[in-house]
């Protein structure tokens, strides 16, 4: 069965991005939140096998929203989407329990292998 | 991959995000030290940079890196809002805006943005508290692993305390792949990996360091472990963009000392959670799409009023007819509520333009706006924005006067417009006002004549009212000298001329040196309308509602005459009446009516005037879907669209604004 995911972007453009890459990919696109709040809301109610992260956010940014998600699903498999110049925010993200982060401009195959490595660990 | 998908996309959301742009550095001006504004701001300069990026556009992207350069200074207090920063990022907008409007025109950033980006580059580097950089050299390619870390007395000491029996002490390099991106963070989770491995004894860069240190495209690190070498060489290498993993033993032997360890818990407590938000969620949605919505609502409606029309006489008919209604009822509540939006979308545009154009000309003026939050029809709102742009720019340009003439006046220096917007009825009121130097009747007039627009004659019979609307007539501009703002052409004809397309009108009040207010009345909607049925002639004609204040019969001797006109009075107003069948120029005999007993008479309202209509009989009150008369009909005199009704016959709806 394809690995649900759920896609967390404020940016629409960047969400479509990510869903047709991840669409490729042959996952199935669970969700899509546009800020940190409403990722952890959908993320309650859908328990996707993957969630993709942006970090700048209105309402929660991506940081927090990966704790609080943490907090509900010790084993959730979060995926940073950062952008350049994000760095120190990026850390902060991981030591909050994501488990890899992607840069913006995507490249697709790049994301599907940092995707696939997570699935295998 | 093909971004082409993306483009309208693109367009729409960075247009939004460049809107939200606007707004907020604009309200930075007023208020610099406000940090939700700023992160607004920050977030939305940051998600157009991924945009353009993921796109590709490579100048775009650049010039919003450096815009948000600035603005992470200013979130990090680096930096502190002043005109300049104002100025310097109000330009980067425009740059922004300039560089989508040629990729939608020509499909490439054709502009030239260098001269911006060396300002913005010049202010950067003048704004350097001369932070030192500490990057450290990264030396010779040659390999010794000693020359990178090599452990001091303490350490080999602290290694002593952790190291247990079965472990080996390790010399590790990890390589990263050239085109790995963010190095600092990868190198970060490389470190966190290997803690995770076994006791990271030192590490060059430490993990504190890497988050803002350059060290090139290798990390260095001596590790602790009972691992198997392949192991962890396997599970180093599966990080992503690793490239190679050198490993080797190292060449110190240090025993375990007598240790005694107290483990230490840190327990991190996040935050409890917090208060549930439910978030509905939202779709976009092609306009046309709702377009043909509300045509199907249409056809519905036109279908369900043919039914009505059979009057079958059955209960089960009568059930469902009722049930139809309802349905059809809230479908068409739904459907215009799908389409109305706020007219703040538009609104937002003006603050910026209005702060713009009061710097250029040096007057000082403030925009006040209000009923932001006011509902219209979405096809009605995307028409408005440039009318409202008009009137605005003229209240700016030809009405607010120069802060010393108006002192001189006896006024506050500075000058205020009132951009207001509210539901009456069903219409919807806009109004621009100003408090400016009003509209002279008389220099207009003599403009007009100038330029032949009208005649001496007709000069002397017009009021100052009329003389007024003459800066409607095609070809009136009244800028002496041409200004970048106004008078570039685009004159009030046509604001007058997009106002009417869609079924409003536009009002002047101008009182010298008091200011002027220009008044727009919109309908709610265009598609869909109550209306009152009336027969004129054994023909039907709908009335829309809106424009109906009521309905009376009347008996022949309340006609008085004034000056020729039949008019009635009613409670104390004298009111004209106007026979419909000549009104639409039916070929029947006219003044028949004076001979019923009865006479019916539609109470007509539009803006200030009222008329009472003749009709022969008055017939019922129905929703009816406005159809236009297609391009040809477009003009004709007193009818302003069709409709069909029950049994299926098209019914003219009557121009209820010509004929009061």
């Amino acid at each position: 069965m394809s690995k649900k995911v759920l896609i967390v972007d404020d940016a629409a453009f960047m969400r479509m991005m990510i869903k047709n890459i991840l669409l490729d990919g042959g996952f199935e696109i669970a969700g899509e939140a546009e800020n940190g709040r409403q990722a952890i809301e959908i993320f309650k109610k859908i328990r996707p096998d993957l969630v993709t992260m942006d970090i700048t956010m209105p309402e929660l940014d991506g940081i927090d929203a990966v704790r609080e998600i943490m907090e509900i699903d010790r084993e959730a498999k979060i995926i940073i989407c950062s952008a350049m110049g994000q760095e120190a925010m990026v850390i902060d993200a991981i030591q909050a329990g994501a488990k890899d982060f992607v840069v913006k401009p995507f490249k697709p195959d790049r994301v599907l292998a940092a995707i696939k490595k997570i699935f295998s660990n | 991959m093909d971004n082409r998908q993306y483009l309208q996309m693109f367009f729409d959301e960075s247009s939004e995000y460049l809107q939200l742009l606007n707004e907020n550095v604009l309200l930075l001006e007023g208020d610099p030290e406000n940090e939700e504004v700023i992160n607004a701001v920050f977030r939305a300069a940051h998600s157009v940079k991924g945009m353009s990026a993921t796109m590709g556009f490579t100048k775009l992207t650049d010039l919003t890196h450096k815009v948000e350069n600035i603005l992470s200074k200013v979130r990090n207090k680096e930096l502190h809002i002043n005109e300049e920063i104002i100025n310097l990022l109000f330009a980067g907008l425009d740059h922004i805006k300039q560089l989508i409007e040629d990729i939608k025109n020509n499909g490439e950033e054709v502009s030239d943005v260098r001269d911006y980006l060396n300002q913005l580059d010049d202010f950067l580097n003048r704004d350097q508290n001369s932070g030192q950089a500490s990057v450290r050299e990264v030396t010779a390619q040659e390999y010794d692993f000693t020359s990178y870390l090599s452990l001091s007395e303490e350490e080999q000491q602290e290694i002593a305390q952790k190291i247990k029996e079965q472990d080996a002490i390790y010399n590790i390099e990890v390589v990263l792949d050239e085109s790995c991106l963010l190095k600092n963070v990868r190198g970060y989770m490389i470190l966190k990996k290997a803690q995770e491995l076994g006791y990271l004894a030192k590490s060059y860069p430490t993990l504190k360091e890497i988050e803002d240190e350059d060290f090139g495209l290798s990390i260095y690190f001596i590790l602790v472990s009972s691992m198997f070498t392949e192991d962890m060489e396997e599970i180093l290498k599966d990080i992503v963009d690793v490239k190679e993993v050198i490993l080797e033993p190292s060449e110190l032997t240090i025993f375990p000392a007598v240790k005694e360890e107290e483990a230490r818990e840190d327990k991190q407590k996040s935050p409890k959670s917090l208060a549930n938000i439910q978030v509905a969620p939202t779709v976009r949605v092609d306009i046309n799409k709702l377009d043909l919505l509300m045509n199907m609502v249409g056809e519905l409606l036109i279908n369900k009023t043919r039914l009505e029309g059979l009057k079958i006489s059955s209960e089960i008919y009568q059930d469902i007819i009722q049930q139809l209604d309802r349905v059809t009822m809230e479908l068409h509540h739904i459907v215009m509520q799908i389409r109305m939006v706020p007219i703040g979308g538009i609104f937002n545009r003006f603050p910026r333009m209005v702060r713009d154009l009061s710097k250029e000309l040096t007057k000082e003026i403030e925009l006040v706006v209000e009923g932001a939050d006011t509902e219209l029809d979405r096809s009605i709102i995307d028409e408005l924005g440039d009318p409202l742009m008009h009137l605005i720019r003229n209240a700016i340009d030809h009405g607010i006067e120069h802060p010393a003439e108006r002192e001189k006046k006896g006024k506050s220096s500075k000058g205020t417009i009132l951009l207001n917007a509210y539901q009456k009825g069903s219409e919807i009121i806009i109004e621009v006002e100003d408090d400016g130097a009003g509209i002279d009747p008389d220099f207009i007039t003599r403009k007009a004549l100038k330029k032949g627009l009208v005649t001496t004659e007709e000069v002397e019979n017009m009021d100052d009212k009329e003389k007024l609307y003459l800066i409607f007539h095609p070809g009136f501009s009244t800028s002496e000298e041409v200004t970048d703002l106004s008078g570039r052409g685009v004159g009030m004809d046509v604001v007058k001329r997009v106002v009417e397309s869609l079924d409003g009108q536009v009002f002047i009040e101008s009182e010298q040196d008091l200011g002027t207010r220009f008044i727009i009345s919109l309908p709610l909607t265009l598609a869909i309308t109550q209306a009152l049925m009336v027969k004129i002639d054994q023909e039907i004609f709908a009335i829309p509602l809106g424009a109906i204040s009521e309905t009376l019969m009347i008996n022949p001797n309340d006609i008085r005459q004034v000056r020729g006109q039949d008019v009635i009075v009613l409670r104390d107003t004298t009111i004209p009446i106007v026979e419909g069948s000549c009104k639409l120029n039916l070929n029947v005999e006219y003044g028949k009516y004076t001979e019923r007993e009865e006479i019916s008479v539609v109470i007509i309202t539009s803006g200030e005037r009222q008329v009472g209509l003749i009709v022969d009989e008055l017939l019922n009150q129905q929703e009816i879907v406005i159809k236009s008369l297609g391009n040809y009909l477009v003009n004709t005199k007193n009818i302003s669209g069709a409709t069909i009704v029950g049994d299926g016959d098209v019914a003219l709806i009557l121009d209820v604004r010509n004929i009061a």
